[in-house]
């Protein structure tokens, strides 16, 4: 691996030398000409942005866990094949442009080549085999990461796209028949394959986290899924691959790889009562009542089949009714809030419940929930619910 | 409808606005079509700009999130089927009939209707901005989210229908030059005589014909779904949203071997002519060119790596893509053996074909690395398929597009188009487009989602989008200096002469622009590049050809006459899509409109197969003077005149029945200069 | 090409010495009819793809009449013979038999047509129409297709008819029925294969059995066959 220009696991320095070597290298071919010089600059500069943005949280080179390392190597192999080849033809091209420029005065034509069948042979078979190498390399790749390894003891996760959030479900949280349903942020144990069940409520989806595995849609007729593993913990970011619609660039999530302990102690506390205070009963109160919260929400635990049965059909079959909201059960414990897009904070919180359309562009909570069919889209509640239904919001742990 | 055909005169005026309205001379319908799809480019051109504004920073607000969709859906809608495909289609009709020593393609009727099929096609596609109903579903508008429950509003109407139109007007094409070309050939001109600009657009016509029924059917399956209540594509009903994916990628993978292959046929003339040797291993590039259009067909489910199809399918379709590789490989390594040894003259039609070799290679080599499923993954819809798709296509299609204009401009026009400026043009396009695009790779790489209207600051994407929206800046001024230097060589005095870069082709034998008739004597091919077999020859006997063929008497020469019916057809055409998008809600107007349209096409292609041969040849024989005598302007002359540097024989013809007549002109017809000493007209207006 | 000298003056429209010697609208009519065959089949694939996968009833079995339309389909198959009869006639330059052969054909045609509207109107009283399900949207769109092809077709010898009526067809003119006939006997031919079929072998298919999501994607099935 130590070739490769983009590591996982290597500190920033192995990767700032790595990227030196990147530069060297390039800029030997670009020396060639006064054309190229250009490039070069254009390169520098890059390298310059590039540099700028060391901790991309979406990248696909900061990669942890079998799969995405898998799909990276074999990245980074092709990567330099075709920097190879670049080198080469571009090269070639290069040099037979600036060697055989017309001179002044040259009158008599240039040899009246036509062809030259070992030359057309040769350069036929070189690049088949090198693609036909790389092919069943690529192939067994494939093959190997189409499965979670054999006798994987796996965790299994059922992933609802929804325009434009996501939901997960946990069938068996703790090993123990522990159902979860939660949205936008996905927990699970680190170094234990995760297996993920791909479903689609509406349209198609794709699911992507790129430091952890490629993506794969989430398409209403079929029964997807896809496997990964996550080598340490902390927070991964994803993102909806697929064009879903008004909201797509806002259909984010969250993965938190927890020690395992601390995910078995999330998943054995989950949705337990919480807490009230007094402010919070009223918001509670707000929630279930004059806030028709409850319509598309649940706040006290998993969904029941029947819910989640209702809420699929609902959406289909009406244009305005029922919309299933994420579940907001243990919401204050989530990191963010509106499908990954906003830190959960009081200040935010406050603004998507004022009016859910300056924070997410036409999502469905202010397009169809009853409090926000008003002129101006802001809430019918008064100020007094609006900090009363926080209050209960952020009890919710 | 022969009672109409007898009542109408066939149109025959030669110049005015008419002329062109009626024209089927094939050169005309390729100046149509050029035009057309450079005014769309610049539209295609304007949306880019608004998506890169509101890319420009993290968290713009300059577009809401409907408006970009609408921007990124009708770009790149615009860019594939109005530009490119057209531009394509406007060298296909100036340049093929004259390439194979012909007097015009096999239906030139049809050709001025696949024209005005187009133009109304596009036409009706930007409607839909005017109802504020742009269609917003990407290019490939994927189902389910097309149905009505997610996609209310009828901008996927227009969509649809725009593109079946669209549909009618490529196929119409590619028919005629699949016909054109097989049988219209001048005597001695073997199929592998042929230049390769000819293959390549008989490969692209046939790729056109076999591939543009299945996104039809697609089109008509979304259709009926969204208007008739069927559920071809709703899970709901038990349809399926990946049988679109299929069928439009199967359409969709064919397109853009449409989209690259006559650039590289563009491509393959411009090298030889610039490096003053024949292409190297002509018959390899034409067989690789062929084989490119034959596994394009098996390949298309690389778009689909994601879908979920199973490692057995997905291995097959990674496989068989990674193979393109080899015959493109092919291509690139003999234009490499053509440009070896040669004397290469870095005009500036020649340095958009090289900018074409060297900014296709980058593009290839990212597309070999999609077609490696497994990595992907980690790609598909992102910033770095964008990458992919604009040095394929801007890179690719579009510099070779460039270099055919300038190299065949001289042609068209009679004028040069200005080196200097030509070739800063070229320099902010290369490096703009470079600008532009290469971050992306990067930007997909670092996990930057495409058809995204905003991003947040925290993922990093924010230098590199803002530098991509600087290089557009850089493409636009390139973009003003094209328009400025067309502006200023079209003004100018005709400098070209007839062969300016020495050219091997056959269209370089005859004055620019060419006459009416193309060739006075249609050329016997003894072989490859039979313009340079000649002019060597001459010049080996000691009489170097200086002079294009000399220009005869048009009369002599009996051309399709200009017709009315194709672009009443057209209408009706456009009446019949048009009308299926009228919604009121009231069914005695919806229901009638199509109807309506229907029946002016019906009406259209009865009168057009009825039609008869203007006037004059209506017995057969010349009609004498005397049946003038009723009173329209008629003038027509023979003579000679000089204009920039070149003498033109001069004629013109009696505007009504195309007929010549006496003595008496007004301008040349080839260069629009004033003709002196005028004589009387023969007869007066009425 | 016995007449072609006479009018090689024209225009490339019309008949020219060509360089394979193939008259150019008839090679228009191949291309065309190339064409034609992925549109029909990716309308049959479509069809391939749905069979069995709709969710409620009316089923092929409890729809589709095989002798019926083996009657009209028997009834096209004898127009491509009329078809060929009205092309030998005009080759001969038999006038009445060329305007004969020629209504025959559109005749025969319109039968079939008249089976299709009957046809359709049985199955709509039946309960199936193009959007109760996806044999209805399959069905209704490939036969309609088809019906339509068929139309356009009977109004081209109609056409013809009233040329040959005037006595303008003949030997001369051979080629012009020679088109139409290439056309109707394609037509005919995607009849055959849509009869098979749609009617053959899937006009017993029952619903699916039990939960419809347990059915096999009859896509990866496809693309199994690739
Ligand atoms: C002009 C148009 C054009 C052309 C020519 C190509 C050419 C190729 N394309 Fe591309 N492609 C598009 C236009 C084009 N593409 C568009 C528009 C999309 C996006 C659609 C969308 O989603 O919106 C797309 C998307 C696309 C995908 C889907 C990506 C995804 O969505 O995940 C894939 C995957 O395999 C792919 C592959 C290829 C390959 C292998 C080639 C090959 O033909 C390239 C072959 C060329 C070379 C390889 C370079 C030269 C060769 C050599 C120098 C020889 C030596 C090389 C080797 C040995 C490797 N393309
Ligand atoms: C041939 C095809 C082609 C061409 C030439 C271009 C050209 C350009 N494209 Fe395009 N692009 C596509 C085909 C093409 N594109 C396709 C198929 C897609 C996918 C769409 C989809 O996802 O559905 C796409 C998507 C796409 C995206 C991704 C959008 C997204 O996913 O959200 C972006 C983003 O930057 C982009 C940018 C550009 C830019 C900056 C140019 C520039 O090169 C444009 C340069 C042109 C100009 C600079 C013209 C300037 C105009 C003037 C000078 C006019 C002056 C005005 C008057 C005289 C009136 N394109
Ligand atoms: C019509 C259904 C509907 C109603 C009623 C509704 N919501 Fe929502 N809610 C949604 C949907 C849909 C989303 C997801 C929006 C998105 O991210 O696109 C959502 C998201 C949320 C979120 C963010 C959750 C997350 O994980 O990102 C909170 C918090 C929330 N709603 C609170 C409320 C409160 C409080 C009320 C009552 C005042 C309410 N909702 C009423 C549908 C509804
Ligand atoms: Cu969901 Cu994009
Ligand atoms: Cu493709």
């Amino acid at each position: 691996m130590g070739l490769l220009p983009f590591r996982g696991e290597e500190s920033r320095t192995q990767r700032a030398r790595d990227k030196k070597g990147n530069t060297t290298h390039m800029s030997k071919r670009l020396s060639i000409s006064r054309k190229h010089l250009l490039l070069l600059g254009l390169t520098a500069i890059l390298l310059l942005v590039m540099a700028c943005a060391p901790d991309a949280k979406q990248s696909t080179f900061g990669t942890s866990g079998p799969v995405a390392e898998k799909q990276l190597l074999l990245f980074n192999v092709l990567l330099w094949v075709m920097v190879a080849v670049f080198i080469l033809v571009e090269g070639v091209l290069l040099y037979a442009v600036i060697k055989f420029r017309r001179r002044p005065g040259q009158t008599e034509l240039p040899p009246q080549t036509h062809g030259h069948t070992a030359l057309e042979i040769t350069w036929t078979i070189i690049p088949t085999i090198l693609i036909l190498g790389l092919g069943i390399w690529s192939t067994i790749t494939l093959f190997e990461l189409d499965q979670p390894p054999a006798g994987a003891d796996t965790l299994e996760v059922t992933a609802v796209g929804h325009q434009w959030w996501w939901e997960f479900e946990y069938p068996d949280a703790d090993g123990n028949g522990k159902r979860i349903t939660t949205a936008n942020e996905l927990r699970i144990p680190v170094d234990k394959a995760i297996r993920i069940n791909l479903r689609s409520d509406d349209i198609i989806h794709s699911f992507w986290v790129p430091k952890l595995a490629g993506k794969v849609d989430v398409v209403p007729t079929r029964e997807n899924y896809m496997w990964f593993q996550a080598d340490e913990t902390g927070i991964f970011y994803g993102q909806c691959a697929e064009f879903c619609g008004t909201a797509h660039a806002q259909m984010r999530f969250l993965v938190q790889v927890l020690p395992q302990e601390d995910y078995l102690a999330w998943a054995e506390g989950f949705g337990e009562a919480p807490v009230l205070s007094a402010q919070a009963q009223a918001g509670q109160t707000v929630f279930n009542g004059t806030g028709g919260c409850v319509v598309c929400h649940t706040a006290n635990g998993s969904d029941s089949d029947a819910v989640v049965a209702g809420r699929v059909q609902g959406f289909m079959t009406s244009d305005t009714g029922i919309a299933p909201g994420p579940n907001l059960t243990d919401l204050a414990t989530r990191v963010r809030f509106g499908a990954g897009i906003v830190d959960l904070n009081r200040q935010n919180l406050r603004q998507w419940l004022r009016d859910p359309e300056t924070v997410k562009p036409g999502n469905y909570m202010s397009e169809r929930a009853a409090i926000y069919q008003t002129a101006d889209g802001r809430a019918s509640l008064s100020e007094s619910d609006i900090s009363s239904l926080l209050e209960y919001l952020l009890s919710l742990k | 409808m022969a009672t109409l055909t007898d009542v109408i005169d066939r149109p025959t005026s030669q110049s005015g606005l008419w002329s062109w309205i009626t024209t089927v001379d094939h050169k005309r319908i390729g100046v149509l079509y050029g035009v057309t799809a450079f005014i769309f480019l610049l539209l295609g051109g304007v949306e880019a700009g608004v998506i890169r504004l509101q890319l420009a920073v993290p968290d713009n607000t300059l577009v809401d999130p409907d408006t970009f969709n609408q921007m990124f859906t009708m770009h790149g809608t615009t860019m594939i089927f109005l530009v490119i495909m057209p531009l394509s289609a406007s060298f296909f009709n100036f340049v093929i009939p004259l390439a194979i020593g012909a007097r015009d393609v096999a239906f030139p009727r049809l050709n001025a209707f696949s024209y005005w099929v187009f133009l109304f096609g596009g036409l009706l596609l930007n409607a839909s901005f005017l109802t504020n109903q742009a269609p917003d579903a990407g290019w490939f508008s994927y189902a389910n989210l097309t149905e009505k429950p997610f996609s209310a509003n009828q901008g996927l109407d227009y969509w649809a229908l725009g593109l079946q139109v669209l549909g009618v007007s490529s196929l119409a094409a590619a028919f005629n030059f699949v016909v054109t070309i097989v049988n219209l050939r001048a005597p001695g001109m073997s199929l592998m005589r042929m230049p390769l600009f000819v293959w390549m657009t008989l490969v692209t016509s046939i790729l056109l014909v076999l591939a543009f029924p299945v996104i039809t059917v697609g089109l008509i399956e979304l259709t009926f779904d969204r208007n008739f209540g069927t559920n071809f594509f709703v899970p709901e009903g038990g349809g399926d949203p990946i049988l679109w994916q299929h069928l439009f990628w199967v359409f969709g993978h064919p397109e853009v071997y449409i989209l690259i292959l006559p650039a590289m046929g563009i491509v393959s003339e411009v090298l030889p002519t610039f490096s003053r040797k024949p292409l190297f291993g002509y018959p390899v590039v034409v067989f690789s060119g062929v084989v490119i259009g034959i596994m394009g067909w098996a390949v298309w489910s690389h778009h689909m790596f994601t879908v979920g199809l199973g490692p057995v399918a997905v291995s097959v379709f990674m496989i068989t893509t990674m193979l393109i590789a080899v015959p493109t490989g092919v291509k690139i390594f003999n234009w490499i053996g053509t440009l070896w040894g040669g004397q290469i003259d870095l005009k500036t039609a020649m340095l958009f074909a090289l900018g074409f070799v060297a900014l296709f290679i980058v593009g290839g080599l990212s597309g070999v690395s999609h077609a490696v499923a497994p990595s992907d993954n980690q790609q598909q819809d992102t910033y770095y398929i964008v990458a992919h798709i604009h040095y394929v296509l801007f890179g690719g299609a579009l510099f070779g597009i460039f270099a055919g204009v300038y190299y065949w401009f001289p042609k068209v026009t009679g004028k040069l188009l200005h080196e200097g400026l030509g070739k800063l043009h070229f320099w902010l396009y290369f490096i703009g487009m470079n600008v532009t695009f290469f971050p992306m790779h990067y930007l997909g790489l670092n996990g930057m989602p495409r058809r995204i209207y905003t991003y947040a600051s925290e993922f990093g994407w924010d230098g590199l989008n803002l530098l991509a929206s600087l290089g557009y800046l850089v493409l636009f001024v390139g973009t003003l200096l094209f328009i400025v230097n067309l502006m200023i060589s079209l003004r100018k005095e005709p400098d070209a002469g007839h062969d300016p870069w020495d050219a091997p082709g056959l269209e370089w034998k005859i004055a620019s622009p060419p006459p009416v008739y193309n060739f006075a004597k249609i050329p016997q091919v003894e072989g490859l590049d039979q313009y340079w077999i000649e002019k060597r020859r001459a010049e080996a006997e000691g009489h170097p050809i200086t002079e294009p063929e000399a220009l005869v008497d048009p009369s002599t020469i009996h051309m399709p006459s200009p017709s009315y019916w194709p672009l009443v057809t057209a209408i009706g055409v456009l009446i019949l899509a048009a009308g299926m998008l009228v919604d009121t809600g009231w069914d005695y107007i919806r229901f009638p409109i199509p109807f309506i349209g229907g029946l002016i096409s019906f009406i259209g292609i009865v009168a057009w197969a009825n039609e008869p041969p203007a006037k004059e040849h209506a017995g057969g024989d010349h009609h004498p003077e005397a049946a003038h005598g009723g009173g329209h302007l008629a003038v027509a002359a023979v003579a000679e005149h000089p204009g920039g540097g070149a003498t033109h024989s001069v004629r013109l013809l009696c505007s009504n029945c195309n007929n010549q007549l006496s003595s008496n002109f007004r301008f040349c017809p080839y260069c629009g200069g004033a003709v002196e000493d005028p004589a009387e007209p023969h007869h007066q207006e009425g | 090409m016995a007449h072609q000298t006479e009018v090689s003056h024209h225009a490339p429209e019309e008949e020219h010495p060509t360089s394979t010697g193939i008259n150019n609208r008839k090679l228009l009519m191949w291309v065309f009819l190339s064409s034609d065959c992925l549109f029909f089949g990716s309308l049959i694939a479509t069809y391939m793809v749905y069979r069995g996968q709709s969710l409620v009833g009316p089923y092929p079995v409890d729809i589709i009449d095989v002798p019926i339309t083996t009657i009209s389909t028997f009834v096209l198959l004898c127009s491509s013979f009329a078809m060929v009869r009205a092309l030998a006639a005009t080759n001969e330059n038999r006038q009445g038999a060329i305007l004969f052969w020629l209504l025959m054909t559109a005749f025969l045609g319109a039968i079939f047509i008249g089976f299709q509207v009957y046809e359709f109107n049985l199955f709509r009283s039946e309960g199936l129409r193009i959007d109760t399900n996806l044999f209805g949207s399959t069905f209704f769109t490939l036969t309609g297709f088809h019906g339509a092809h068929v139309t356009l077709g009977i109004v081209w010898l109609l056409g013809l008819a009233w040329v040959a009526k005037k006595g303008r067809l003949g030997p001369k003119t051979a080629l012009d029925v020679e088109l139409a006939g290439l056309y109707w006997h394609f037509v005919d031919i995607v009849w055959i294969v849509i009869f098979t079929l749609l009617y053959l072998i899937g006009g017993f298919d029952t619903g699916p059995a039990g939960d419809p999501s347990l059915v096999p994607h009859s896509i990866t099935g496809f693309l199994g066959l690739i």
